[in-house]
């Protein structure tokens, strides 16, 4: 370990990591009072989104190399190291997560009527776990924090959720381990091909042959398949979303989703690269069904949240067919995709906990005319219901159309087909999602106010707004700036490309013939 | 003053000082039993525990860097040894912490107390042999007290068949221990654990019938004993009907006390046989961890549950004595130390629980006890993530050393299948927390109020937890007890 890259010389990763960490334990133990578990949540998450900050602000957008590096030796038996950093493709993410957090405490204020106390510790360690997991450098550090997220989300699901909410966190529970575990064997055999080291980076540069890349590459593929989700094994989201909490769902769309298309980021593709390339027609083929057929499916809910998270699966089809596309447009189309589908997904999210705090039900057909009486709502809800369309203006629309147009530019190998097909078939959701979207605003917005029930709304309350506020500013600040984003990860999806562009497996064979290693950069 | 000179050489009995103590106060807390009025019968098990703790400073003390032989060579005190005995003690401790409440109603408890101390000493006793005979004898004075111990509530029909079936199966045991001992005897014309070896190193056939027999016989004795399945079938009564303390005491204590031993047979004794005794606990190691955790599923009693868990958990221990040198028996004491731990955690808040004042022992009677006792329930789900093996929890670790330590012995595919069983036993310990946190209150609760049993509870949460966070220093520990051994 050579000199630590951290501009700041101090450890802002993990002050980051664990001040939610020590907000939740001091909230357990001094504060009693149900206002001052919700103010100083607040505190603690508001804290740590100032923390986050500098990752934007002091990010050197010059370099593809870690930076606010961390390294303490942690287990000392395995080579298991303690160490942090960030690069162009995870600073983002951590922003997310603190920011949505803060929206999480504002969002739970007075609609969790029950152990305020534990919802909110539930939330802030769960930040914890998810800004480890975008952070860790090591890859047993990774999985140590991507499987502690499970437990607070199955609290989270399982105490505070909607009627069938043991049987969603169950399924999403066994589903996920059952992910995880793969994943973990697919990082001791990592271990143990590369010499005995977790190390992130030194596993990027450690050329495995194909064979290994093939079976690691299948067990990451479930593991990160089952996070994204992608069909056929999606089927927990649904369940999930529909039975989380407002804020559950918020964090589950905005930042879980992301966990997935993050591991095909920061494993996959610059570890397995040969294996990235053998699998491109099985990845785009499973992204075209979750782009078209799962929209199909969208447009035929009844159920708020149910439609929304269909939605949700369908946009991140766009996420693994740009991230499998290896151009420079596609990824980067990819990533803005998901941080853009963060805020959106979050918003309309929200949007529904809006709704259900009034109504208690999340039938569409329960609705019907709202406009009449919530107009601020109905002008925020068709803001983002025009983002989920990918309108132009909106950070979505930067995503899809930079997918869109890498796939059509792109030459993978193995495909065997022209990526124009694909770029021809993906271009399909911007027809379905509006469909969709569009209907569902119909019904739930607009027309005449036919129901009692929902004359007594009152429109959105000052604090429900407040919420809704930064998420607006960004999805339009992305929508038509996208460039300060767009350098952050430049060089890092560049130096992406080229590791899965460079052919680990030719290395291999050298060296198992014995000849000098070629073509290693 | 003139020297004094004894006939006979005096045994050197520094080394068996833990156990000398432990003897003499277990008879006396026997006797003083007597003596005590009814209302000061509880005393019994504070001495019980300070004999603990005073065998525990003077295994400390005693206990070097290099192996001490008392005895003619028949008895070690290794740092192998010494852990285990750290171990076992600790277990003990726990045993008689649980029971403080639970047996407070039950007449003549000191020689409840006195028997622990008894079994507990034949397990120190089995750890530091280095001759089948000793260690025959400390096993069977285990076992003999844990018989009585599980049947202890004679009222109780369920503690009696318990306690019944138990004795019949582990006698049954105990000869095919004796049995596969004397063919070994036959073969090499000594009991001694390193002689054996040599005799066995020198045969060079060990295709013979009789070796086979010998070891097949042995394993399968102190299989049942560390309930290994197919050896199993007496683990789930008799730890339903024996109670609770004595139920966690015997899921903890002669596991570590069986496994060490085996560990120790295994090196010493039976080295030139290890590629057949690899097979064989490979195989016992698979059924163990398939057997348990799906017949722990379908279970509606917590303690039958454990049961079946307990004996999944001997199936990943196996593994660490089944990858063997240094990593893999480093590994197996690490996962004992862990699951020490954990476990018993696990029963103390069984033990805290009660139910309208009857102790709730289903799965259903956990209903929503977070919304009573979140301090509980938060300790409750700890203990049954760590089981379930989720990092940031001892458990983890324990199974991750296991693991690593068998796939660099070459045993890849006993590795996959121990991931395998992981994921499918995580179903019944989050079934757990589901009924903790989610589930509605259906019947009062009535926790038990004993101050330090609720110390207790947290110091194990704490420890679990910071193994979890923090495993080098375990990890080290369990290494550096490797020293007089391999």
């Amino acid at each position: 370990m050579g000199e630590l890259n951290n501009v700041l010389g101090f450890p802002i990763l993990s002050l980051s990591i664990f001040l939610p960490l020590i907000g939740a334990a001091a909230i357990w133990l001094f504060v009693h009072n149900d206002q001052a578990v919700r103010w100083s949540a607040l505190l603690v998450s508001v804290a740590t989104f100032l923390v986050t900050l500098p990752l934007w602000f002091s990010f050197d957008t010059s370099t593809h190399h870690m930076q606010f590096e961390e390294f303490h030796p942690w287990i000392e038996t395995f080579n298991i190291n303690y160490q942090l950093g960030v690069d162009g493709i995870s600073a983002p993410f951590i922003l997310l997560t603190s920011l949505l957090t803060v929206i999480c405490v504002i969002s739970a204020w007075e609609c969790i009527a029950k152990r305020i106390k534990e919802y909110m510790i539930a939330f802030l360690v769960l930040e914890t776990t998810l800004i480890g997991v975008f952070a860790a450098l090591d890859t047993i550090l990774f999985y140590f924090f991507w499987e502690a997220m499970l437990i607070p989300m199955y609290l989270i699901i399982g105490i505070w959720g909607g009627k069938n909410r043991v049987y969603a966190t169950v399924k999403f529970f066994l589903y996920t381990l059952t992910g995880s575990v793969l994943m973990l064997i697919a990082l001791l055999a990592m271990y143990f091909e590369a010499g005995n080291t977790f190390s992130i980076l030194a596993l990027m540069d450690y050329p495995f042959s194909f064979a290994w890349q093939f079976w690691i590459f299948l067990a990451f593929l479930i593991a990160f398949a089952v996070k994204v989700p992608m069909w056929p094994v999606h089927t927990w989201l649904p369940d999930a979303h529909t039975e989380a909490p407002t804020a559950g769902s918020v964090i589950l769309a905005g930042i879980l989703l992301k966990m997935g298309a993050y591991g095909f980021l920061r494993f996959s593709l610059p570890m397995l690269p040969d294996a990235s390339q053998y699998f491109v027609p099985l990845m785009v083929g499973l992204s075209l069904i979750a782009i078209v057929y799962i929209s199909l499916v969208a447009m035929m809910q009844t159920d708020l949240k149910r439609l929304i998270a269909y939605s949700s699966i369908a946009h991140m089809g766009f996420v693994t067919l740009g991230t499998f596309m290896f151009t420079q447009q596609a990824v980067e189309g990819a990533i803005i995709n998901m941080i853009s589908h963060g805020f959106v997904a979050a918003a309309l999210f929200l949007c529904v906990g809006v709704m259900y705090d009034r109504l208690h039900t999340r039938e569409i057909g329960d609705y019907g005319g709202v406009v009449n009486v919530m107009p601020v709502f109905a002008a925020v809800m068709l803001l983002f219901c025009m983002a989920n369309v990918a309108l132009p203006g909106a950070s979505s629309f930067i995503g899809e159309i930079m997918v869109l147009i890498g796939t059509f530019n792109a030459e993978p190998v193995h495909l065997g087909m022209s990526t124009k097909w694909v770029a021809i078939a993906a271009a399909t959701s911007i027809v379905l999602s509006a469909c969709y979207t569009l209907w569902m605003y119909k019904r739930v917005i607009m027309g005449d106010l036919t129901k009692d029930t929902v004359k007594s709304m009152p429109d959105m309350s000052v604090r429900e707004f407040a919420y809704f506020v930064p998420l607006i500013l960004l999805v339009v600040w992305m929508g038509l700036y996208p460039l300060p984003v767009l350098d952050v990860m430049h060089v890092s999806v560049t130096h992406l490309i080229e590791q899965a562009t460079t052919s680990k497996d030719a290395v291999a064979q050298a060296l198992a013939q014995g000849l000098p290693p070629t073509g290693m950069h | 003053m003139a020297n004094i000179t004894f006939p006979f050489p005096f045994p050197v009995i520094l080394p068996v000082l833990p156990e000398i103590i432990v003897a003499v106060m277990a008879m006396v807390i026997l006797i003083w039993d007597l003596f005590l009025p009814a209302e000061r019968k509880q005393w019994t098990a504070y001495a019980a525990i300070a004999t603990c703790l005073v065998a525990i400073d003077a295994t400390l003390r005693t206990t070097g860097a290099d192996a001490q032989m008392a005895f003619y060579g028949q008895f070690v005190l290794d740092p192998f040894a010494g852990f285990t005995k750290l171990l076992i003690i600790g277990a003990t401790i726990y045993g008689i912490v649980l029971s403080l409440d639970y047996m407070k109603s039950e007449k003549n408890i000191g020689e409840y107390y006195s028997l622990m101390l008894f079994s507990m000493l034949g397990m120190m006793l089995m750890v530091s042999a280095t001759n089948f005979i000793i260690m025959y004898l400390g096993l069977e004075l285990m076992a003999l007290c844990l018989y009585v111990l599980v049947g202890y509530q004679r009222d109780v029909l369920r503690s009696s068949e318990a306690a019944l079936k138990y004795f019949i199966l582990g006698s049954l045991a105990s000869c095919m221990l004796l049995y596969g001992i004397s063919f070994l005897y036959g073969l090499s014309g000594s009991l001694d654990f390193a002689a054996v070896g040599q005799a066995l190193g020198s045969l060079g056939d060990n295709s013979s019938m009789a070796v086979s027999l010998g070891l097949v016989f042995i394993i399968a004795g102190m299989a049942f004993k560390v309930s290994l399945a197919p050896f199993h079938m007496w683990t789930p009564d008799a730890y339903e009907g024996a109670p609770t303390p004595i139920t966690a005491f015997m899921g903890v204590a002669p596991k570590v006390a069986g496994f060490a031993i085996l560990a120790r047979v295994v090196i010493d004794a039976l080295p030139s046989l290890q590629a057949d005794y690899v097979t064989i606990f490979s195989w016992l190691a698979v059924l163990s961890m398939a057997v348990g955790n799906i017949a722990a599923i379908a279970q509606r009693n917590i303690k039958r549950m454990l049961a079946y868990s307990t004996i999944g958990h001997v199936g990943f221990i196996l593994l660490g004595l089944i990858a063997g040198g240094p990593e893999g028996y480093s590994a197996m004491l690490v996962y004992l130390a862990v699951y020490l731990f954990m476990n018993m955690g696990a029963f103390a808040i069984i033990i805290l629980m009660r139910r309208e004042g009857i102790q709730g022992e289903l799965l259903d009677d956990f209903a929503g006890m977070s919304k009573v006792r979140p301090g509980y329930a938060l300790a409750m789900g700890l203990f049954m993530f760590s089981l379930a093996g989720i990092p940031f929890l001892g458990g983890f670790w324990a199974k991750y050393a296991v693991l690593i330590a068998a796939v660099h012995a070459g045993h890849l595919y006993l590795a996959l299948i121990g991931i395998l069983f992981s994921a499918v036993g995580a179903f019944y310990y989050i079934r757990v927390v589901k009924y903790i946190y989610f589930d509605e209150e259906r019947v009062a609760f009535d926790f038990s109020e004993n101050p330090l049993m609720q110390a207790t509870v947290a110091v194990t949460a704490i420890v679990v937890v910071a193994i979890g966070i923090f495993p080098q220093p375990l990890m080290d520990i369990c290494r550096a007890a490797l020293g007089g051994i391999v």
